[in-house]
C-alpha cells in the first residue's frame, strides 16, 4: 500500500525531500495551506523529483459550513484562490436539491483538471452526527453525483469521491451497514473514494483511538476494496497499515497533530497553543515516544528503535532531539516500513500480523515500564487495548473468522 | 402443499394447439409443469392455480396479486436475452376456468437434462471438478446479471431452479422467475396470513427476512443464493442447514451461523475459488463482491 504527505501549513521542502527520499508515494494538497497560483508550481516541482508520485487534491469542501466566521482559520480556502470551485453552503442550499449540488461537483473537477494531478476528488460534506440523516442524503447525493458528472463530462483522470464521516456517525453499525450497502451500487462507479474520520478535536486521541471506530474505519475499508474500489485513506497516521490489512490502498500523515488527525477543528477559531515536542514513531511499540523518552529507551530497551535510515535523526550525541523540519521523514520512514511488514495483500494473514504486532506492543510496553519510572500520557500503551478490540470489532462486521472462529 | 392438478383431457380442451399433454406433472403449492407436444415441439407448459384466499373481501386483490406475479415472470422470461435463462414456450398467455377454479397458462421451452438437486441427490456422482463449477458460477452471474439489468432480483436461484443441460452451448439453464421481485414495481403484497417472503427457505438470504427487505433488495440477494447453489454443488452439502433441521433452526442459522468455507469439503479445489465463494454467502449483502467485471477477471484466472 501507499503513504502519502497530508500537506498543510509550514510545508518547506518536508515533502518534496521526502518523495525524493522515498518516505512517502505522493502528497494531497490542502487548499487551506496553498495558493492556487502556486499549486501548479508545487505540482510540477513533485513530478520532477519523481515522475510516478501520486498527487491528490483535497477540496476541502466539507469545510463550508465551518468557515464563514470571520475568525475562522480558512487559510487560502475561501479565497479568491479557490473561487473557481469553493462555496460557502449552507445545509438548506443542499438539502433543496440537486443543482447545486452538480455545480459545485462539476466546478471542483474542472478546477482540478488544470493541474498535472493523478485523480480528481470530488468534493462532499462532512457527516457531523448520523449516517441516517439529513447530512448522510445530502452525501450519498454528493457520491452518486460525482459518478455521472465525472462520465458526463468525458473526464480522463481516474474520480476519487470524498467520503467524509465524523466518529461518531460510525456508532450506529446497522446504519453504517445500509450506508454501504447503498454506496457499493453505483450506476456510475469511481475509481475510488478518498475516506476521512473526523475526531472532535485533532488533540482528541481518544476519539479515534476507539475500537468501535477503528473496527468501523476497517469495515469501510474492507467493503469498498472488496467492490474493486481504491480507498485513500486521509489523515490515517499510525492506523494506515490497520486500514491497509483491511484492503486500504492508501494511507497519509503530516507534520502536525492536525495532519494526523483529521477534524474541522483546524478551520475554526484559534485557542492557542505552543509548538509540539520532538517524537519519535516506534514500530515496535506501535507508537509515537518523545525524543527524550526515546533518548533513555535506546540504551536501556532498544528494541523500541526501528532501526531505519532515520534514526540517524535522532543523535544520541545530541539528546536523540532531531531537527523540527525532519521530523515527520521518520513519522513517514516508519509508517511505511510497518505497511510493508504488516500488509502483503491477504486480509486474514495481514490480520493475523497486526494481531501479532499488537502483541509484540504489549510485550515491548511491559520493558518499558519497567525500564523507566514515568511515561509520557501520550507515549504510553493505552492505544493498544482499543486496537486489539477495533481488530475484533472489524472482523465481527466484516464476518471474518478470528483465530477462535468465532465471527459474530 | 402441492395443487391437484388438470387431467390431460382438460388441458388440451381449454388451450388450443396442444397435441400431447403427459398425464403426471410435477406440481408445487400454485402451479403444475406439464411436459407437452406443442405443434410438434417439445414445451414445459406451466398451470397456475388461481387461488381465491379465504377472506371473500380481498379475493379480487388476492386474485390480481396472482396474475401480477405470473405475468412480471413472463415479461422477465420475454425481455431476457440470456442463453443460460429459460425462453418463454409457444403458448401464449392466457386464463381460462374449469367449473368454479380459475387458471392461468403459458408455456416455457422444454429443457432436458436433470436439475442439480437431483444430481445432489444422486449417491453415484463424482464431486464436480473446478472447469465444471467456473462454468455454472459463471451461467449463474450471466443470470443475477441480466436480470439486475431488467431491473428484477430473482430472489429463488436453488439447485432445483438450475438445469444441468448436457449441451456444451448451454451447460446450465436458470428455471423459474416466478418470485422474481420487479424493484421499480409496486410490491406484491403477501398471502393474507403469511408474513414471510416467499422463497424456498433453505436458500433464503438474511436480508429477506428484515421487515423493510423490500426497500433494500438488489441483484446481491441473487449472489447469495448463487454462492449457496454452487457451493452445495461443489460440496455436497448444504452450507448451512441441515436435513434434520426444522424451519426456525434453518433460518437461525441463515441469520446467525458462518457457513463452513467451502475449501473445508473441498480441498482440491484452488483457495481463490473457495474463498471468493465464501464471500458470496456473506450475511451483510455489502460485504459480497458488487463488482460483477472483477468476480469474473478472478475467475478467468482461474481457468
Amino acid at each position: 500500500m501507499k503513504l502519502f504527505s497530508q500537506h498543510g501549513a509550514l510545508q518547506g521542502g518536508k515533502t518534496i525531500d521526502g518523495i525524493a527520499k522515498g518516505y512517502v508515494d505522493g502528497i494531497i494538497y490542502s487548499p487551506r495551506d496553498i495558493k492556487a497560483s502556486k499549486l501548479k508550481d508545487h505540482v510540477d516541482e513533485v513530478a520532477g523529483v519523481n515522475p510516478v508520485a501520486d498527487q491528490f487534491f483535497d477540496p476541502q469542501y466539507y469545510a463550508g459550513f465551518n468557515v464563514s466566521d470571520s475568525d475562522a482559520r480558512r487559510g487560502y480556502l475561501a479565497t479568491a484562490e479557490f473561487a473557481d470551485y469553493f462555496r460557502i453552503r449552507r445545509r438548506r442550499d443542499l438539502e433543496s436539491g440537486l443543482d447545486k449540488i452538480r455545480e459545485d461537483i462539476r466546478n471542483c473537477l474542472k478546477f482540478q483538471e488544470g493541474f498535472s494531478l493523478t485523480g480528481l476528488v470530488s468534493p462532499n460534506i462532512l457527516i457531523t452526527r448520523s449516517l441516517d440523516s439529513i447530512e448522510g442524503v445530502i452525501s450519498k447525493n454528493f457520491i452518486r453525483q460525482a459518478g455521472e458528472l465525472h462520465a458526463k463530462l468525458l473526464l480522463k483522470k481516474p474520480l476519487y469521491i470524498t467520503l467524509a464521516l465524523s466518529r461518531e456517525a460510525l456508532m450506529d453499525k446497522h446504519e453504517l451497514v445500509a450506508f454501504l450497502t447503498d454506496i457499493t451500487l453505483l450506476d456510475k462507479v469511481p475509481t475510488g473514494f478518498y475516506l476521512l474520520v473526523a475526531a472532535r478535536q485533532e488533540e482528541a486521541r481518544t476519539d479515534i483511538y476507539s475500537a468501535d471506530v477503528i473496527g468501523a474505519w476497517m469495515l469501510i475499508n474492507y467493503t469498498l476494496a472488496l467492490n474493486g474500489y481504491h480507498v485513500i485513506n486521509g489523515y490515517s497516521d499510525i492506523l494506515t497499515p490497520f486500514l491497509g490489512a483491511a484492503g486500504a490502498a492508501a494511507g497519509a500523515t503530516g507534520w502536525w497533530s492536525n495532519l494526523r488527525t483529521f477534524s474541522l477543528s483546524r478551520f475554526l477559531p484559534a485557542t492557542g497553543g505552543r509548538l509540539p515536542i520532538q517524537r519519535y514513531l516506534s514500530k515496535t511499540l506501535l507508537n509515537r515516544i518523545a525524543y527524550f523518552e526515546l533518548d533513555k529507551l535506546r540504551r536501556i530497551c532498544p528494541k523500541v528503535l526501528n532501526r531505519l535510515e532515520t534514526d540517524g535523526l535522532y543523535d544520541a550525541e545530541e539528546g536523540s532531539l532531531p531537527d523540527r523540519a525532519k521530523e515527520v521523514w521518520q513519522s513517514w520512514e516508519a509508517t511505511r516500513s510497518l505497511c510493508g511488514d504488516l500488509c502483503k495483500g491477504d486480509t486474514k494473514s495481514d490480520l493475523d500480523r497486526c494481531r501479532r504486532a499488537i502483541s509484540t506492543a504489549y510485550r515491548a510496553y511491559d520493558e518499558v515500564g519497567a525500564a523507566i519510572d514515568a511515561i509520557d500520557p501520550k507515549s504510553n500503551s493505552d492505544h493498544l487495548p482499543a486496537l486489539e478490540e477495533g481488530l475484533k470489532v472489524f472482523s465481527r462486521l466484516a464476518e471474518i473468522p478470528n483465530p477462535s472462529g468465532e465471527t459474530m | 402443499m402441492p395443487i391437484a392438478p388438470l387431467s390431460p383431457d382438460v388441458v388440451r380442451q381449454k388451450i388450443s394447439g396442444i397435441d400431447v399433454v403427459e398425464p403426471s406433472p410435477i406440481c408445487g403449492g400454485f402451479k403444475a409443469v406439464y411436459r407437452a407436444i406443442v405443434r410438434g415441439k417439445t414445451e414445459a407448459l406451466k398451470i397456475l392455480t388461481i387461488k381465491r384466499g379465504d377472506d371473500p373481501d380481498l379475493e379480487e386483490a388476492y386474485v390480481q396479486e396472482q396474475l401480477a406475479r405470473v405475468g412480471r415472470e413472463i415479461d422477465a422470461l420475454a425481455k431476457s436475452k440470456c442463453p443460460e435463462i429459460v425462453k418463454l414456450g409457444s403458448i401464449a398467455p392466457q386464463d381460462f376456468d374449469v367449473e368454479t377454479e380459475k387458471y392461468f397458462a403459458y408455456s416455457e421451452e422444454f429443457i432436458s437434462g436433470k436439475n442439480l438437486w437431483d444430481l445432489l441427490r444422486d449417491g453415484s456422482r463424482m464431486p464436480p471438478e473446478l472447469p465444471e463449477l467456473l462454468v455454472l458460477f459463471i451461467a449463474l452471474l450471466n443470470c443475477v446479471e441480466e436480470l439486475w439489468a431488467l431491473g428484477y432480483v430473482h430472489r429463488d436461484i436453488k439447485p432445483q431452479n438450475v438445469m444441468k443441460t448436457g449441451d456444451v452451448t448451454r451447460p446450465f439453464v436458470l428455471l423459474d422467475l416466478g418470485i422474481a421481485y420487479a424493484v421499480h414495481e409496486v410490491g406484491l403484497t403477501y398471502r393474507p396470513g403469511e408474513r414471510m417472503p416467499l422463497a424456498t427457505y433453505r436458500y433464503l438470504a438474511p436480508e429477506m427476512m428484515e421487515p423493510d427487505f423490500r426497500d433494500r433488495l438488489d441483484f446481491r440477494t441473487d449472489l447469495y443464493t448463487t454462492g449457496m447453489t454452487v457451493y452445495e454443488y461443489a460440496a455436497g452439502k448444504h452450507p448451512l442447514a441441515r436435513d434434520t433441521d426444522d424451519l426456525m433452526r434453518t433460518i437461525s442459522r441463515a441469520l446467525r451461523q458462518p457457513p463452513t468455507p467451502l475449501q473445508n469439503h473441498r480441498a482440491d479445489l484452488p483457495r481463490a475459488f473457495c474463498e471468493l465463494i465464501d464471500t458470496f454467502l456473506k450475511k451483510k449483502p455489502a460485504l459480497r463482491p458488487a463488482n460483477l467485471t472483477l468476480v469474473r477477471r478472478k475467475l478467468e484466472d482461474l481457468r
